[in-house]
């Protein structure tokens, strides 16, 4: 065990690495590609795909890229064994990296290689890989895995990498669709191909039938109001309910959180009828009052932050003659950075995603439409098809101030919704 | 203290005392608070004024809803059939709520003032200075300063959240539904007849009813513990020590938390049409030969939805236990490895015994959060694929909430409505009773301060 440690590496997982990897050699001979009753090999199939004049650099690269890489992760293995060091088990790791990754790319690629050339009898489809494919894979993750524990890497890492591109694949295709020249809902290809401004442009230009600039400059006046509204109502209810003690306090916490278990918009009708009868339904402002009379209910992250502040600081104020006024605007207030940032945040970004809210407030207004009501009318079934590659521009309009913000912001997010669990 | 000093009055106090009970604030006015009096006395005046003008007749048409129904009437004078406005229910029956909750508050502001007065004849007999106005004005500042600061809110979530709970509320014991809209149809008060309807009646409703409450609890139950225990795992693996870039891996999770959920819900749906990307590159992979039924087949939908509320509810698990795991005592870690514990054991021993003391309510909140998880459910599906066997446009993945929605937007079945958001509030209160009860966080308000 000392020995390991001393040289920076986990000499116990090279076996595993050896293993894996020689396990790698015996799957070049096992069924690589079935085709009709007829299986191919690796190396085999490797050397068909090379003669082949029709399949492109790329294609033949990874086919033979593979056994080729196989052949150097099996020197490698033995190598280490042998003479065990930090740079021969990175290097190591970073092949089988390649490997695997290769395995991947080969996987999802495969059909689009060998159909354009027509190298075998029928359509390929992945089921079409024999066991000698899956082995493959699987060791090449578990090689991968024992070399990068063997060079001290924390395989987390590989778990990482396949999750972050799951995350960001949804991203990074609205991305591309905003990009995209060719418009329509249904493309067959991934990658755009052509790039184009213009989406962006059209959403703002007079003669199309998005009134995106208004649904925008509609989302900022009611994110604006709302946010200075909510966050001062937020920060009241909470300073009160937390700093302050009068008979009736717990009863009307109770009565809170019980009137927050039913669902929001169970009333909305009546709320609706209410505006009605004001006279200002179906206007931005009654978004705006609606969300900012609800607003106290939400009092929970703030009260939980606060409650945290010593008692001690406010009553030392108070002994030395403050108001409790004083103690809101020149204690609380000052140490409660994150969580007003988290208040506000939260309440200028709720808005531009709020959908139901505004759909029932708003009806069929559309001049007082939010971009959240106009992004779900684009991509109703009968306009999807025409304004797809529009749609995709304007929810990255939209959302890319507000990711900004956030990123920017985090920190106090985090400490904002860490307070709100300590109770 | 209100209270005492309410009845205190009418016990120990002296005559004006008294008669404020019928004129409010005439105590105040003879101690000498007369601004203060006068506002007693002009509420008592409007609230009378409300109450003989329309107040009464809105109080009698709220038991009755309603008698007379819009109908042609023969009017002689001209010689046709003209339409006669008959009574509006809906209207009714809100006016009615509006004005007992008018009433409620007068009753407050009648123990207050009662109670206000005697406390000046108090101040006044012990000889202290009764308060002045500008006094008052002053302690709305300070230790009453949380009159001041919930005076907005209160007013707010009186006017905007419970009258229309209430009016809500209401409703669902009436036959409100699809035949009696108002105002050409008179509707009216039938009990417990929609629950009875809703639970046991033998019909479409209640067969709806049951599989969406049975969705609605499976849904609940593992979108919160998936996403809690997938995200807790990738906070712990991005926490741990051999991990670098910390914050960008952070960050690129949370791009979905930063993204307005309905847009990423949107484009998350789109991508799973039957011609949408997925299917597409599923299909130029060799995955499969025709497009898979995502968010078309009942099950599919299912999984699909469970799947894709993993992608966006993992990050914010993510981000809370984040913050958490910085608050768990270090040294616990460093004894735990001295004793030997390998990860698996200070898992299981420390990290997630401490976590799940912490993050109880969290996990509370969120299982309500999800059983009335409109958005997911609404973008991603609508609550399709819609079936015959379910009641008016209802589908396979609607929640309760959904449903709800629907009943109200698209089939103005508000007694359904109405009915089902109160079976949803049960279900919640259910929930949390039983485990806000057991939660230490909860009782344990001033721990921390």
């Amino acid at each position: 065990m000392n020995e390991n440690k001393t040289i920076g590496m986990n000499i116990g997982y090279r076996k595993g690495t050896l293993a894996f990897g020689l396990f790698l050699v015996i799957a070049w001979f096992l069924p690589w590609i079935v085709d009709e009753g007829k299986s191919y090999g690796q190396v085999q199939f490797a050397l068909k795909v090379l003669k082949n004049s029709e399949i492109h650099m790329a294609g033949k690269l990874l086919f033979v890229g593979i056994p080729v890489l196989t052949l150097v992760l099996a020197i490698f293995g033995v190598a280490l064994m042998l003479r065990p060091s930090k740079k021969i088990a990175g290097f190591y790791a970073a092949v089988a990296a390649l490997e695997t990754a290769s395995l991947m790319v080969l996987m999802i690629s495969a059909k689009g290689i060998l159909d354009s050339a027509q190298i075998l009898e029928r359509k390929f489809m992945v089921t079409h890989f024999g066991f000698g494919f899956w082995i493959a894979l699987i060791c090449g993750f578990a090689t991968l895995f024992c070399a990068m524990r063997t060079a001290k890497i924390h395989p987390g890492y590989i778990l990482l990498v396949i999750l972050s591109v799951i995350w960001l694949f949804p991203i990074l295709w609205i991305v591309l669709t905003a990009l995209r020249e060719e418009s329509g809902y249904y493309v067959g290809y991934f990658f755009p191909k052509h790039l184009t401004l213009n989406n962006f442009k059209e959403l703002f230009s007079d003669t199309s039938l998005i009134h995106f600039g208004k649904w925008w400059t509609n989302t900022l006046f009611v994110a604006t109001c709302n946010c200075i509204l909510s966050s001062l109502i937020v920060l009241m209810t909470a300073f009160a309910l937390s700093k302050t003690r009068f008979n009736g306090r717990l009863t009307l916490m109770k009565i809170m959180l019980i009137i927050g278990m039913f669902p929001g918009f169970m009333s909305m009708v009546a709320v609706y009828n209410i505006l009605k009868g004001i006279g200002i339904a179906q206007t931005l402002g009654a978004l705006i009052l609606v969300n900012a009379a609800g607003a106290a209910m939400g009092y929970y992250i703030v009260k939980g932050f606060f409650d945290t502040i010593p008692k001690s600081l406010d009553e030392a104020a108070l002994l030395d003659g403050a108001t409790k006024w004083q103690v809101f605007t020149k204690i609380t207030i000052p140490m409660s950075k994150p969580v007003i940032i988290y208040t506000v945040l939260t309440s200028f970004i709720g808005p531009w995603g709020d959908y139901i809210f505004p759909s029932m407030m708003l009806g069929d207004n559309q001049s007082q439409y939010t971009v959240a009501l106009g992004l779900n009318w684009l991509t109703d079934f009968r306009r999807i098809d025409a304004y797809y590659t529009q749609f995709a521009a304007g929810a990255l309009l939209i959302s890319l101030p507000i990711v900004i913000l956030f990123v920017a912001l985090q920190r106090f997010y985090v400490e904002g919704m860490s307070g709100a669990v300590k109770g | 203290m209100k209270n005492s000093s309410f009845i205190k009055a009418f016990r120990e106090g002296d005559i004006f005392s008294k008669i404020s009970y019928l004129i409010w604030g005439l105590s105040n006015i003879v101690r000498g608070q007369i601004v203060k009096g006068l506002a007693f006395l002009a509420i008592e005046i409007s609230y009378i004024i409300f109450m003989i003008t329309s107040g009464v007749q809105n109080i009698e048409n709220l038991f009755t809803l309603g008698t007379q129904q819009q109908g042609m009437v023969y009017n002689e004078a001209i010689g046709i059939y003209e339409i006669a406005q008959g009574d509006n229910s809906m209207l009714f029956l809100l006016y009615g709520v509006a004005t007992i909750v008018v009433s409620l508050m007068a009753i407050a502001v009648w123990f207050v003032s009662v109670g206000s007065g005697e406390r000046a004849r108090v101040c006044k007999e012990n000889g202290h200075p009764v308060p002045k106005l500008k006094d008052e004005l002053k302690a709305l500042l300070d230790k009453k300063i949380y009159r001041t600061f919930l005076a907005i809110p209160f007013v707010g979530i009186l006017v905007f959240t419970i009258t229309p709970l209430i009016y809500m509320i209401l409703m669902a014991f009436t036959n409100y539904d699809a035949d009696h809209q108002p105002p050409g149809n008179l509707f009216h008060w039938v009990g417990l007849d929609t629950f009875k309807q809703i639970l046991s009646g033998n019909n479409n409703i209640s067969a709806t009813f049951w599989p969406v409450l049975g969705w609605t609890l499976i849904w609940g139950v593992i979108a919160t513990f998936s996403c809690y225990f997938l995200g807790m795992f990738l906070a712990i693996l991005i926490n741990s020590d051999g991990i670098r870039g910390k914050k960008i891996w952070r960050t690129i999770f949370m791009l979905t938390m930063a993204i307005p959920a309905f847009v990423s819900l949107l484009v998350v749906s789109t991508m799973l049409g039957g011609n949408g990307i997925i299917n597409v590159l599923l299909q130029k992979w060799g995955f499969t030969t025709q497009a898979l039924p995502f968010l078309t087949n009942g099950l599919w939908a299912k999984v699909t939805i469970i799947i894709v509320n993993l992608w966006i509810g993992i990050p914010s698990t993510m981000l809370m236990v984040t913050g958490i795991l910085m608050n768990i005592p270090k040294e616990l870690y460093e004894s735990a490895k001295i004793d030997g514990a390998g990860p698996v054991k200070t898992f299981t021993k420390i990290t997630f015994p401490y976590m799940l003391f912490i993050t109880t309510p969290y996990l509370i909140t969120n299982l309500i959060g999800n059983f009335n998880n409109f958005g997911v459910i609404y973008f991603l599906t609508g609550g399709g694929p819609s079936t015959l066997d379910y009641y008016k446009g209802a589908g396979k993945t609607d929640l309760l909430v959904t449903w709800l929605y629907k009943l109200t937007k698209d089939n103005n079945d508000f007694n359904y409505a109405a009915a089902l958001g109160i079976i949803i509030f049960v279900i919640s209160a259910l929930v949390s009773l039983i485990t806000y009860s057991r939660s230490k966080a909860i009782k344990d308000e001033e721990g921390f301060q």
